[in-house]
């Protein structure tokens, strides 16, 4: 009795990409149910939309319906937030299958996930969660980051996470390991400022010099969002990553220096609580624009920004894979 | 090894102590640092329940609906990173939550807004058309063998409550002070389009859409409903599922069981 | 149900009702209205659950050992139930006193 008139949310039953295969340097917006209608009647002027893809991983109905649509008129990208990379088990299979078919379905320009794990024993514990940053660690990471690039068969950006704490067992700094992690699966970079800023403070390091020592060449992407401020137990501030308010203006002043560094770059203005409408988004959006805009200027005379540097192609994808590979295996 | 265990152990119980190996540069006590990642977890799986379980919320009120939804999601934390039918445990461990107790009913309402997340989500199938049914008219003898296959999103609620008339009373429909609580209601749930309806029908309809939900044929199905006796309408019945585009395929069959 | 005792239904009446069944989806306001006068369409909360929010501001909610060693047992519910008739069951408002600090 399995209904077989299975109909598509879209008449091709999926979307091409419009256009070009990566995400134009321009401003995108989170994508929220709650703008899904004004989006379509106004069509902003937005780089591109992000969506969660764990929210999309359901059969049908109005979430598939209207990010069809308006798929159709915008770049996508699709950002994990559920793989569980920085988990000690293996990645979920399951997990992974239903986002590969996500990622058929909608062919977005880019895919992201976190150094994070949330995921343990079979619970989803529903929050980016730290890990230690040791040889252990990174062997795991280096082989999850690969075990998804090759299910999905292309590359990934891989995010910086925002911390409370840090693990004792660190011999890595944070823009360390993800350098290995980068040079050892190919993987790209996917900066989130405020996460770095974020983690900067908490750790009582300075947030500019902890960006600088990540493997910008491989950016891709920029996560820009808002924080709420606590304290620690020695009442020194504890910044934590609610993307529950508007860019704070000591990270525009880093996305500013980070931009003059990596060049024009495809930007996230990331809000996930208190959702304002729509305009609201929009005008952070412009601000935004208005910095891509200005470094695009200051980059034309020039070679243009930094070419991503790859290492060398090896190692067991061969080169009929997109992304470099090299390095030790794991 | 047991790093991630411990940490993954102490975000879901406070009795647990900080997890060893955490630091912070200045020194001081990490547990106030973990208690972030304890808040976040709690107040992301709770609220991920309170948008599936919006009238439920209403009905107990906000901090009787966070702390039962705390000790629920402590006891039945998600075993799936996906998020969006999260709380399918949830129904049965409010009708066991003996604080809730004096609400009898609370445990159904919540069963059917389980159902209506589960709508809203099921997979998109387009209804068979009028044209083939049309044609099985043509064909009598076969009608009492044919099977149906229903909308994905579709679910029938029977309750010895009014949770129709509860559910509805939270949307504007009806006062709530003069709905009886335990009035017996049979609830219809399916999505048409992109909107998830809740449908009030007789209980001897519920029989028989939940016996062909089941795969029962079309006589067998009647032979049910109508064995309960209330006067069952199949006709009205019938016409309710085609004009809810509920029926997606037919499947005739010669051999009644 | 499969102990309910059935009387057969002729394929003729089954025919009668199939008919009657596909005027009446056609004519859609005398079948609806019958049958679905407390239908209500709203959409379900599409809010998206997998998001990375952390709690906002607070350090408290997950932590509180007075929640989780009872606090939740000896809450009496105040919402919108309080506007409801008390059911007739042996377990009305009254009764949640008792429960305090009980454990399941």
């Amino acid at each position: 009795m399995m209904p077989k008139l299975v109909q598509p949310a879209s008449p091709a039953g999926g979307v091409a990409a419009p256009g070009a295969a990566s995400l134009p340097p321009r401003c995108g917006l989170g994508l929220k149910p709650e703008h899904f209608r004004g989006i379509l009647e106004t069509q902003p002027n937005v780089g591109f939309f992000e969506i969660h893809a764990e929210n999309y991983m359901v059969a049908g109905g109005p979430l598939h319906h209207y990010l069809t649509q308006i798929r159709s008129h915008y770049p996508l990208s699709i950002h994990g937030v559920g793989l569980s990379i920085g988990g000690e088990g293996g990645l979920d299979a399951a997990h992974l299958d239903r986002l590969a078919a996500l990622i058929d379905r909608y062919a977005p320009e880019s895919f992201s996930e976190h150094l994070a794990w949330s995921s343990h024993g079979g619970v989803f514990l529903d929050d980016l969660l730290p890990l230690p940053y040791d040889r252990d660690s990174l062997s795991r990471v280096c082989a999850h980051v690969d075990q998804v690039q090759t299910r999905l068969g292309r590359r990934m950006l891989l995010e910086n996470p925002a911390t409370y704490v840090e693990f004792a067992a660190s011999t890595f700094t944070e823009a360390e390991f993800i350098g290995e992690v980068v040079a050892r699966t190919g993987c790209g970079l996917l900066l989130d400022v405020n996460n770095a800023y974020v983690s900067g403070v908490n750790h009582g390091r300075d947030p500019w010099a902890c960006i600088e020592a990540l493997p910008l060449a491989a950016t891709g992407q920029i996560h820009l969002a808002g924080f709420a401020r606590d304290v620690d137990a020695a009442g020194d501030p504890l910044l934590i990553d609610t993307h529950g308010a508007p860019v704070s203006q000591a990270v525009w002043a880093l996305y500013r220096k980070v931009l003059e560094r990596v060049g024009p770059m495809p930007t996230l203005i990331e809000r996930d609580s208190d959702i304002p409408p729509l305009p609201v988004l929009l005008a952070e959006a412009r601000r935004a624009e208005g910095l891509l805009q200005a470094v695009a200027g200051s980059f034309k005379g020039n070679a243009g920004p930094p070419q991503v540097s790859l290492p060398p192609t090896g190692g067991g994808l061969g080169g009929a894979w997109p992304w470099g590979r090299s390095g030790v295996a794991p | 090894m047991s790093t991630r265990h411990d940490f993954a152990r102490a975000l879901l119980d406070p009795e647990l102590p900080c997890p060893a190996g955490l630091v912070a540069w200045n020194g001081s006590n990490p547990a106030r640092r973990f208690q972030v990642y304890r808040n976040n977890v709690l107040v992301a799986l709770v609220d991920a329940l309170a948008s599936n379980f919006v009238v439920t919320h209403e009905l107990v009120g906000e901090a009787f609906f966070r702390a039962m939804a705390a000790v629920h999601v402590r006891a039945h934390p998600p075993r799936s990173p996906v998020l969006a039918c999260y709380g399918a445990d949830f129904p049965a461990f409010i009708a066991s939550f003996i604080p809730a107790a004096g609400l009898p009913y609370l445990a159904d309402v919540a069963r059917l807004e389980y159902l209506r997340a589960v709508a809203c989500h099921a997979a998109d199938v387009s209804p068979v058309g009028e044209g083939a049914l049309a044609a099985q008219l043509a064909d009598e003898g076969g009608l009492p063998g044919l099977r149906f296959a229903l909308h994905p999103s579709l679910a029938v609620l029977p309750s010895r409550f009014a949770v129709v008339s509860l559910w509805a009373a939270h949307q504007g429909v009806g006062d709530l002070a003069a709905v009886v609580p335990d009035v017996a209601e049979t609830a219809l749930v399916l999505r048409t389009g992109l909107e998830v309806e809740v449908i009030e029908i007789p209980p001897a309809s519920g029989v028989f859409i939940a016996a062909l939900q089941s795969g029962r044929p079309l006589g067998r199905a009647a032979e049910e409903a109508t064995a309960l006796g209330a006067g069952f309408d199949l006709a009205a019945t019938l016409g309710l599922l085609l004009q809810k585009s509920a029926i997606t395929t037919l499947h005739p069959s010669r051999s009644t069981p | 149900m499969s102990a309910i005792t059935t009387k057969s239904i002729s394929a003729a009446s089954l025919a009668l009702a199939m008919g009657a069944a596909l005027s009446l989806a056609a004519a859609p306001a005398t079948a609806q209205d019958r049958m679905a006068d407390k239908e209500k369409c709203f959409g379900v909360a599409l809010k998206g659950k997998n998001d990375c929010k952390a709690g906002a501001g607070t350090t408290c909610a997950g932590t509180s050992k007075v929640d989780y060693q009872g606090n939740a047992w000896s809450l009496v519910p105040k919402g919108s139930c309080e506007k409801t008739a008390s059911p007739s069951s042996p377990t009305g408002h009254g009764q949640l006193a008792e429960f305090k600090e009980k454990k399941a």
